[in-house]
C-alpha cells in the first residue's frame, strides 16, 4: 500500500463528499441495461447473505423463547413453537439486570459525551491549525491504542484504587473514555478535514464570527462524524468486560457484560440454563439496538440526506 | 442508514494531509483545543502504560504485589521470551490469525458493499439491517451464541452439516483441534467485524462521483475495469485505515478466545498474543512476563502497521 | 528525527508517574468489633441463599454491624483477590478461596495469622488437609471452609443388563467400564483434560504431583509410580471414554441422564462431586416453572460407589472444596474475627452439612446425613488428597498447565517423555 496516492486521491475526493447535502445523487454503479437480470440474482444473493448474517441473532432469540429441557435436546428446535417468555421472566426475576443497565447507561453515555468532546476539540486542533507537536500527538494518539489491555488491570486497579474511585462509575469511565478517545481522535479528524474551511470563510465574509461561522457552518456538517464516532464509542464502552471485571468488583456495580457472565458460568452445583443465558443475552443486546435505531432516526433527519441516503 | 456514515470519516481520514492547514495566528489555540483529549489519556494510559514499561524490567510476581520489593532485572525479561520457543509459536499463530482474519473481513466486507450499490432497495435494506443487528451484538452475548452453535452434541451447524450426505459430522468437536479452533475463532470474529467494514466502504462506494463513472463508461471501461481502476482508487483511504483497525484488532483479540477457551481447551497451541499475556499476568501471576509481552505486542503492532505510520510521518513532514 | 517520535510516544506516560501510588497500607486494627460492617466474598453459587442469610443474622446480633456478602465468579475470582486483597481499602475482610489456591496466597502474606484463635475454631477436629494447605510455618492462616468429594455413578440398568457388578479393585474398575463402551456410549464418561478427575489415578498408584524437596518444590510427575498411574489413565481415557480430549470442566451428569431425544444416556458411569446427585435422575420439566428441568433420583436405574484403590478399599481422589480467611489488610479484623466464630459455631457447620457441603469441623460430618450419597461422600473423602502446597500451585493452575499435560496425555503421547517435559513446566512455576 503506497502512502503517497492516498493525498492525491483524497484532494479528488472532497468535491462531491461536500457538495452532498444539496445535490442528490444516484449512488449506485451504474450497470447497464442487459446486466439487468443479474441484478435480480445479485438480490437473492444478497438476502441469502443476509439470512446467513443473522442467523446467529435469530438463534439466540429463538433459544430464548424454549424450555431448557428442549435445548439439552441433540435435536435443536428451529421455530419456538409452543415457546415462551419464562426464560426472560427468570433472567429479569431479581432486579439485577435493572442495576446493571442503569449501570451500563451511566457509564456509556458519559465516554461518549466526553470522548465526542474531547475528540472534537482534538480533532479541529490538528486537521485546522499547524502546530509543533502536531504530529507527536498524532503519533501518541496512535500508539496508545496499540497497547495490548490484558496486562493493564493491575496498574489500572492501583491507579483508581489509589484515587478512591474503585467500584464507582467515574473510575471506569475515566479509563474507557481514554481507551477510547484516541480512536474517536482519528475518525472525527477524517471529518473535520472534509469540510473545507472555505465555507466558514465565506460565512465569516457575511459577517459571522469565527466561533459563529465555525457552530453554524461545519458543526452541523460534522453532525454524521459525531455520530459515527459516538456509535463506535457506544459499543466498546457497551461491551467492556475485562477492566469493568477488575474495577468494579461490588455486585450492586456490575455492567451487563458481567451480568451476563454470571448467567453463563456454571457453578459446581449448578449448571449452565442455556435457555436463560440466551434470555438474559437478547436483553443486553436490545439496547445498543435501541441506540441504533434512534441514532438512526438523527440521521435521516435531512443533514446528510444527500450523501448516505439508502 | 446509520452506519453508512462512518464512511466519511473513514474515507478522508489517512492522507487528508493534503490541505495545508490555514490559520497560523492564534498559537496557543491548538494546544488549548487538545488539552482536554492529552489529559485523559495522561490520566487513563499514561500510567499503567508507564507502570507496564517499569514491569517489564522487574521479577514481578504475587510476593511484589503483596508488597514485597520488586527486583530490578533489567532485560532479563525479555532475553527469556525471545529465547522461549513457545512465546514464537504464539507470535507466529497470532500474526497468521490475524493477516488471514483482517484479510478475509476485508475481502467480504468490500464484497457486500459493492453487493449493496448493485442490488434494489428492498434487498440492500435487508442486507443492511442483518448486518446492523450482528454489529449490536454485545460481544460476550456473540459469543455465547456462537459456542452454542458449535457445541460438539447439541450445535446447529454439526446437525446441519450432518445432515448432508456422505458428511459425518455427528460430535465433531470443533474446539479441540487447534486448526478447527482458530477457523472457528476467524468466523465468529470475520462475522463481528465484517459489518463495520461493509458499511464504511459502502458509504465510502457512495462517494464515488457519478460523473467519473459515467465518463469511464463512455470510454469504453467494463464494470470490472471501472471497479478495479476507478472505484477502488476512490475507495482506497477507507481501505486503508479499516484493513489498520482490523490489524491491530485482530492481533490482541482477546474475549473471543478466551471463552472459546473456556468451551474448548486452555492448553498452549490455542494461545494468540492476548490470552497468552493474560494467562501470564492473571493466571500465572507473572507480571513481569506479562508487561514485557505486552510491550512487545505493542512494537508487533507498530510493525505491521508501519505502512499507515510512514504516511503519518511523510505528512508531517510536508509542515 | 526519530528521537522527537519516540519522546512524544513516552512523553504521554512520563508525566504521570506522579499520579500513580502504592495502595498497600498497614491496616489499622480497631479493637472492637462493635459495629463494624464488613464484606465476605463466596466463590461461586455454592453456599445456598439460607446459610447466608444466617450468616448476616448472626453477624448483625453479635455485632451490630452490616455483613455484605459478594458472590464471585470461580473463573475470574484469582485475578480480583490479587488486586483487592493487597488493597486496605478495598479489600474484603473476609474471603473463601478455592483450598488450592491457599499456598499461593497464604505464602504471599495475603492473610491474617489465625494461630491463636485456632483452637477456638475447632482446632485439631478441623480437615487436616484442608489445613495443611493454609499453613506456614507452622502458623494458620486459611480454615477450612467446606469440603466435597468425588465418587462414581452409575448406570444400575447398563451394568447389570452387561452382567457386571460394582468392582473391588481399580483395575477391575477399568477393565469394566472399557468394556462397556460403544461408539454411542462411553463407558466411563471422563474429558481427557479433566486432571482434577484423573489425578485420582495417579494418588491411587502412590504417585504426585509435585513433593517438597529441601525447601523447593519440584515437579514428580515423572516419578515412577506417577507415570504408572498416567499410563493407566491413558489407557482408560482411550478403552472408555469419547469425550474430548480437550474437554476439562464438563458437567458430566448431562451424560449420565437419558438424553431427549434419544431416551439413551451418552455415559454409563461417570466421576463427578457429591452435589451432582441433585441434577441426576428421570427428567421432567419442572412442575413450578416450564424452563426448567428437574431430575428425580431413580434407585432402580442410577447407582453409586465409591472409585476403588489399586489393592481394593478407597482411591485417593482430590478434596474439592475451600478454605476461608480473613485478609490481612483489612481494616475490621475485630468484625472479621466475629465472622469467623459465626461460621465456625455448631449451628453453622450443622447447616453445611446439611445442605450436602462437608463441613469443616470433622465433628460435624453426621450432619451430612446417612443415605448412599453422604455414605459416599464420607467414605471417599476419607481417602481424599489435595494438590501440593506449593507457594506457586495457583500459577500452576492459572497457566493451565495440567489440563494441558493430561490432554496431551490422553490423546496418545509418551507418558515418560510427557512428564519430563511438564515436569521442568512445573519447576518454574512451583516456588
Amino acid at each position: 500500500m503506497s502512502a503517497t496516492t492516498i493525498p492525491a486521491v483524497a484532494e479528488e475526493r472532497t468535491a462531491p463528499a461536500i457538495d452532498a447535502p444539496d445535490r442528490p445523487r444516484s449512488t449506485k454503479l451504474r450497470l447497464r441495461p442487459k446486466v439487468r437480470a443479474g441484478r435480480v440474482l445479485l438480490s437473492v444473493l444478497a438476502v441469502v447473505i443476509a439470512i446467513v448474517w443473522v442467523f446467529p441473532v435469530y438463534w439466540m432469540v429463538n433459544s430464548s423463547l424454549l424450555p431448557n429441557r428442549q435445548l439439552q435436546s441433540f435435536i435443536p428446535t428451529f421455530f419456538p413453537i409452543g415457546g415462551s417468555l419464562d426464560n426472560y421472566g427468570n433472567a429479569l426475576a431479581d432486579g439485577s439486570f435493572f442495576t446493571a443497565l442503569g449501570v451500563s447507561l451511566s457509564i456509556t453515555l458519559i465516554v461518549v459525551f466526553f470522548c465526542l468532546l474531547f475528540a472534537f476539540l482534538a480533532s479541529v486542533a490538528i486537521s485546522r491549525f499547524r502546530f509543533r507537536g502536531r504530529a507527536s500527538f498524532v503519533l501518541a494518539v496512535l500508539i496508545v491504542q496499540m497497547l495490548p489491555a490484558e496486562g493493564l488491570f493491575i496498574a489500572q486497579y492501583k491507579m483508581i484504587s489509589s484515587a478512591g474511585l474503585l467500584n464507582s462509575i467515574v473510575g471506569v469511565s475515566i479509563i474507557y473514555t481514554a481507551a477510547v478517545v484516541p480512536f474517536t481522535i482519528w475518525m472525527l479528524r477524517g471529518f473535520v478535514a472534509g469540510i473545507p474551511a472555505e465555507l466558514e470563510e465565506a460565512a465569516m465574509v457575511d459577517g459571522l464570527s469565527r466561533s459563529q461561522a465555525f457552530m453554524r457552518i461545519t458543526f452541523p456538517l460534522l453532525a454524521p462524524g459525531l455520530v459515527a464516532s459516538g456509535v463506535f464509542a457506544f459499543l466498546q464502552a457497551w461491551n467492556e468486560f475485562t477492566v469493568a471485571l477488575v474495577l468494579l468488583p461490588s455486585e450492586q456495580m456490575h455492567t451487563l457484560p458481567l451480568w451476563l457472565r454470571g448467567f453463563i458460568q456454571a457453578s459446581a452445583t449448578r449448571e449452565t440454563d442455556w435457555g436463560q443465558v440466551m434470555a438474559a443475552s437478547t436483553l443486553v443486546a436490545v439496547p445498543v439496538i435501541v441506540f441504533f435505531l434512534i441514532v438512526q432516526g438523527r440521521m435521516t433527519s435531512g443533514l446528510v440526506s444527500g450523501a448516505v441516503k439508502g | 442508514m446509520t452506519a453508512t456514515i462512518t464512511t466519511d470519516a473513514v474515507t478522508t481520514a489517512p492522507g487528508r494531509a493534503s490541505k495545508p492547514p490555514r490559520r497560523r495566528r492564534g498559537r496557543s489555540v491548538p494546544h488549548l483545543l487538545l488539552i482536554p483529549a492529552v489529559l485523559i489519556l495522561l490520566v487513563g494510559m499514561g500510567y499503567p502504560l508507564v507502570w507496564q514499561a517499569v514491569t517489564s524490567l522487574q521479577e514481578f510476581g504475587i510476593a511484589q504485589q503483596f508488597g514485597k520489593p520488586a527486583p530490578f532485572v533489567g532485560i532479563d525479561n525479555y532475553v527469556s521470551l525471545a529465547t522461549d520457543p513457545d512465546m514464537w509459536a504464539v507470535v507466529g499463530r497470532s500474526l497468521v490469525f490475524c493477516l488471514v482474519t483482517a484479510a478475509v473481513t476485508l475481502a467480504i466486507g468490500i464484497l457486500l458493499a459493492v453487493l449493496m450499490t448493485a442490488v434494489g432497495r428492498a434487498a440492500r435494506l435487508t442486507l443492511q439491517i442483518s448486518l446492523l443487528l450482528a454489529w449490536a451484538m454485545p460481544v460476550v452475548a456473540a459469543m455465547t451464541v456462537w459456542i452454542w452453535l458449535f457445541d460438539r452434541r447439541r450445535g446447529v451447524v454439526n446437525y446441519l452439516l450432518d445432515m448432508i450426505p456422505g458428511v459425518d459430522m455427528n460430535r465433531f468437536s470443533w474446539l479441540s483441534n487447534p486448526l478447527t479452533f482458530f477457523l472457528v475463532a476467524s468466523i465468529i470474529v470475520v462475522w463481528m467485524s465484517v459489518p463495520f467494514v461493509a458499511f464504511s466502504v459502502y458509504a465510502g462506494l457512495t462517494q464515488v462521483s457519478d460523473e467519473v463513472l459515467e465518463a469511464a463508461q463512455l470510454d469504453g471501461a467494463s464494470g470490472w475495469q471501472r471497479l478495479r481502476f476507478v472505484i477502488m482508487p476512490m475507495i482506497r483511504p477507507v481501505i486503508a485505515i479499516v484493513l489498520l483497525l482490523q490489524l491491530i484488532w485482530d492481533l490482541r483479540v482477546f474475549t473471543q478466545i478466551t471463552m472459546l477457551q473456556d468451551a474448548g481447551s486452555k492448553a498452549g497451541e490455542f494461545d494468540l498474543l492476548g490470552t497468552y499475556i493474560y494467562k501470564l499476568g492473571a493466571g500465572a501471576q507473572d507480571f513481569g512476563m506479562a508487561s514485557a509481552v505486552s510491550i512487545f505486542v505493542l512494537a508487533l503492532t507498530l510493525a505491521i502497521s508501519w505502512f499507515y505510520v510512514r504516511s503519518l510521518l511523510k505528512e508531517d513532514a510536508q509542515s | 528525527m526519530k528521537r522527537k517520535y519516540a519522546a512524544a510516544a513516552f512523553a504521554t506516560a512520563a508525566a504521570l508517574v506522579l499520579a500513580g501510588c502504592s495502595s498497600t497500607g498497614d491496616a489499622a486494627q480497631n479493637e472492637s468489633a462493635d459495629g463494624q460492617d464488613i464484606t465476605l466474598w463466596l466463590m461461586g453459587g455454592d453456599t445456598p441463599d439460607t446459610l447466608r442469610t444466617y450468616l448476616q443474622d448472626e453477624y448483625e446480633q453479635a455485632t451490630g454491624g452490616t455483613l455484605t456478602i459478594e458472590e464471585q465468579g470461580w473463573g475470574d475470582a484469582v485475578a480480583k483477590l490479587t488486586t483487592a486483597l493487597p488493597d486496605a481499602a478495598n479489600t474484603p475482610d473476609v474471603t473463601e478461596i478455592g483450598n488450592t489456591w491457599a499456598p499461593t496466597f497464604t505464602n504471599a502474606g495475603a492473610f491474617t495469622d489465625l494461630s491463636d484463635m485456632y483452637d477456638e475454631l475447632g482446632g485439631d477436629k478441623l480437615l487436616p488437609s484442608f489445613v495443611e494447605v493454609g499453613d506456614v510455618d507452622g502458623a494458620h492462616y486459611a480454615l477450612p471452609y467446606y469440603f466435597g468429594s468425588r465418587y462414581n455413578f452409575y448406570r444400575k440398568d447398563i451394568w447389570e443388563a452387561a452382567g457386571k457388578t460394582v468392582p473391588t479393585t481399580l483395575a477391575e474398575f477399568d477393565e469394566t467400564v472399557k468394556s462397556l463402551r460403544t461408539d454411542a456410549q462411553s463407558g466411563f464418561y471422563i474429558g481427557g483434560s479433566d486432571w482434577r478427575n484423573g489425578i485420582s489415578w495417579i494418588f491411587a498408584n502412590g504417585g504426585d504431583l509435585a513433593k517438597k524437596d529441601g525447601d523447593k518444590w519440584v515437579g514428580t510427575l515423572s516419578d515412577p509410580k506417577t507415570i504408572a498411574g498416567l499410563e493407566e489413565f491413558q489407557s482408560l481415557f482411550e478403552g472408555a471414554s469419547n469425550a474430548p480430549v480437550t474437554e476439562f470442566d464438563s458437567t458430566p451428569w448431562v451424560n449420565i441422564n437419558d438424553n431427549e431425544a434419544t431416551g439413551k444416556p451418552e455415559a454409563a458411569t461417570i466421576i463427578a462431586p457429591g452435589w451432582a446427585h441433585w441434577s441426576i435422575g428421570d427428567l421432567a420439566p419442572d412442575p413450578k416453572d416450564a424452563t426448567k428441568t428437574v431430575a428425580t433420583w431413580n434407585d432402580d436405574k442410577f447407582g453409586t460407589f465409591v472409585l476403588p484403590g489399586v489393592d481394593g478399599g478407597v482411591a485417593p481422589v482430590f478434596a474439592g472444596g475451600s478454605n476461608i480467611a480473613i485478609s490481612a489488610a483489612s481494616k475490621n479484623q475485630a468484625g472479621a474475627k466475629e465472622l469467623m466464630k459465626i461460621i465456625f459455631s455448631p449451628e453453622y457447620q450443622q447447616m453445611l452439612g446439611e445442605n450436602g457441603l462437608g463441613p469443616a469441623n470433622l465433628d460435624y460430618a453426621s450432619s451430612l446425613g446417612d443415605d448412599q450419597f453422604a455414605k459416599a461422600l464420607i467414605e471417599s473423602a476419607a481417602g481424599s488428597k489435595l494438590t501440593p502446597a506449593a507457594p506457586g500451585w495457583a500459577a500452576v493452575e492459572g497457566a493451565g498447565i495440567l489440563e494441558e499435560f493430561f490432554g496431551k496425555v490422553s490423546a496418545g503421547g509418551d507418558v515418560a517423555d510427557l512428564a519430563k517435559e511438564y515436569d521442568a513446566k512445573l519447576d518454574e512455576l512451583l516456588n
